[in-house]
């Protein structure tokens, strides 16, 4: 006699979730409101995370090759940099290519470099970039105990504070987060509560003609992830609408263009943006709906 | 069937209910649980659906002493029976069939299952007619029927009722005791808990007299003794 009751509880959700409209378009609007400001700012923090990848490929530290390393030091050296936790692309600049950059910084043939011709005065070096600017301290010091580096120049403070930047966003988004999803939480579990609240005599015949308790749970559950799914859905169509027209202004705005760095589109943000939504909107529903019913299952 | 074996009960107010009860009623007996309000009879319903904990004693259900059943796996126990209240608990926005559906939906029955079993069970209690009728259109020994009719739907080896009579006038009272005796006598254990001392009078089964918590008699007969 043991049958999939799948459908029935699934009916049984569509109908609470009908039967209570106002307290169910209460909940999805304030859900809504709540996964907008959330959106905003996740938006946000993965464009600046964005810039901070296209800044950090950019920023790189030349390692200076002592004049007495020998070949074989010079190319185990490279092995060993790439080896580096954090390493991200290491280019090799000989004497000649800093001399050749130089000349081409300077604009051509000036006279104050043609000593240099004979006699370079340049090292050779590696360029090292990072994956990661926080990692910039450690990168220095394991490539400092190789064997024929002279030194390391690079512009620490510039690294160290665009690093401080994005960790801060990244932690104000995780925070906000947070606040965010015990707020949804909150506001979900209260409009089950009300729908509990109204059925509470149909949960006590349940109990007491043998129901499980998840079979009681369940369409309540049903209902929590139909409001989480909605309001997701909802909350993604009008973050869609507003992200394109706020990256249109912003790129078309002259600062983005001499900073030449671009931005996410909709597109390219849209399906990360889709799962965060449902994983968030479904796991507030159930955790939602499990909070509500416990002071009811105790019969 | 059921063993109460030394059981008390006291509330946390410090009330004891029930004060170490014994008796065992057998499969497919017929047994009155009387005494006036506030006797302990509702206090021992509770216990035998496992709605309250005993302070101290076993209760035996099928063989099975329910002391230490884990909490999920008291629906099951409580597939095993069927429940009456004096206030029927039928649900207004359903209709009668929707009602006992509804107990058949719990324990997950297919549907073939209970488009079969539900009109057989309510032309037993006597309301195949009003099968989508809502409850509030009908008289109240109608809705207690309907609710006998949802306690059966599942088969339960016994059925339990809390002053089912309770809401109705004598002459439709007396169709619901009919009733639950013809129920008994199709194999159910009915316990029956009351204070309609001429019903249970009329009756002549088995009065387990209840009186400040104490079982002060069991033995066939009345509601005061012997007939």
């Amino acid at each position: 006699m043991k049958y999939n009751s799948f459908g029935y509880l699934i009916g049984e959700g569509f109908r609470s979730v009908a039967k209570q409209k106002k307290m169910t378009s209460a909940s999805i609007i304030i859900m809504c409101a709540t996964m907008f400001i959330f959106g905003v700012f996740y938006l946000i923090g993965e464009n600046i995370n964005f810039i901070m990848k296209q800044v950090e490929s950019q920023q790189g530290m030349r390692v200076i090759i002592s004049d007495d390393a020998t070949e074989d030091e010079i190319s185990n050296m490279e092995t060993e940099i790439r080896s580096i936790d954090g390493v991200n692309q290491i280019t090799f600049y000989s004497q000649e290519d800093a001399l050749a950059s130089i000349k081409e910084r300077l604009g051509g043939n000036l006279e104050i470099l043609e000593e240099y011709e004979s006699d370079n005065p340049f090292p050779d070096s590696y360029f090292v970039t990072l994956t990661d600017l926080t990692l910039n301290t450690q990168v220095q010091e394991q490539i400092m105990q190789i064997k024929g580096v002279e030194e390391i120049t690079a512009r620490d403070d510039t690294m160290s504070s665009l690093a401080t930047v994005a960790n801060g966003i990244q932690m104000a988004t995780i925070a906000l987060l947070i606040i965010l999803v015990v707020i949804s939480i909150f506001i979900i579990s209260y409009t089950i509560k009300l729908t509990v609240y109204a059925r509470r005599r149909e949960i006590s015949i349940m109990k007491y003609v043998g129901a499980t308790n998840g079979f009681i749970r369940g369409p309540f559950i049903v209902e929590g992830i139909i409001i989480g799914v909605v309001s997701a859905l909802i909350t993604l169509a009008i973050v869609g609408l507003a992200y394109n027209s706020a990256i249109n202004g912003i790129l078309s705005s002259s600062v983005i263009q001499i900073i030449n760095m671009t931005l996410y589109s909709f597109k390219d943000i849209f399906l990360r943006l889709l799962i965060v939504y449902l994983v968030l909107g479904t796991g507030i529903g159930i955790v939602g709906s499990i909070i509500s019913m416990r002071k009811y299952l105790k019969v | 069937m059921i063993e109460f074996r030394n059981v008390s009960k006291a509330y946390t107010s410090g009330l004891e209910a029930v004060h170490n009860a014994n008796f065992t009623i057998e499969k497919g007996e017929f047994a009155f649980l009387v005494g006036s309000s506030g006797s302990g009879k509702s206090t021992i319903i509770k216990l035998i659906l496992k709605e309250e904990e005993p302070t101290s004693g076993n209760i035996i259900i099928n063989g099975k002493d329910t002391t230490f059943l884990k909490p999920s796996r008291i629906p099951y126990l409580r597939r095993s029976m069927g429940i009456v209240f004096q206030d029927f608990r039928l649900l207004p926005d359903k209709t009668v069939y929707e009602n006992v559906a509804f107990a058949m939906h719990v324990v997950r029955a297919t549907p073939k299952h209970i488009r079969r079993q539900v009109p057989m069970v309510l032309s037993q209690v006597g309301l195949k007619d009003k099968a989508n009728v809502y409850p509030n259109e009908l008289s109240g020994g109608e809705q207690q029927r309907v609710a006998l009719a949802r306690a059966i739907v599942n088969n339960p080896s016994m059925l339990i009722a809390d002053e089912p009579t309770g809401n109705l006038d004598p002459n439709t009272a007396w169709g619901i005791m009919e009733l639950l005796n013809d129920i008994n006598l199709r194999g159910t254990t009915v316990v029956v808990a009351t204070h309609a001392k001429d019903i249970v009078d009329k009756m002549n089964k088995r009065v387990i007299r209840i009186d400040q918590g104490n079982i002060i008699r069991d033995e066939k007969g009345g509601y005061d003794g012997e007939i």
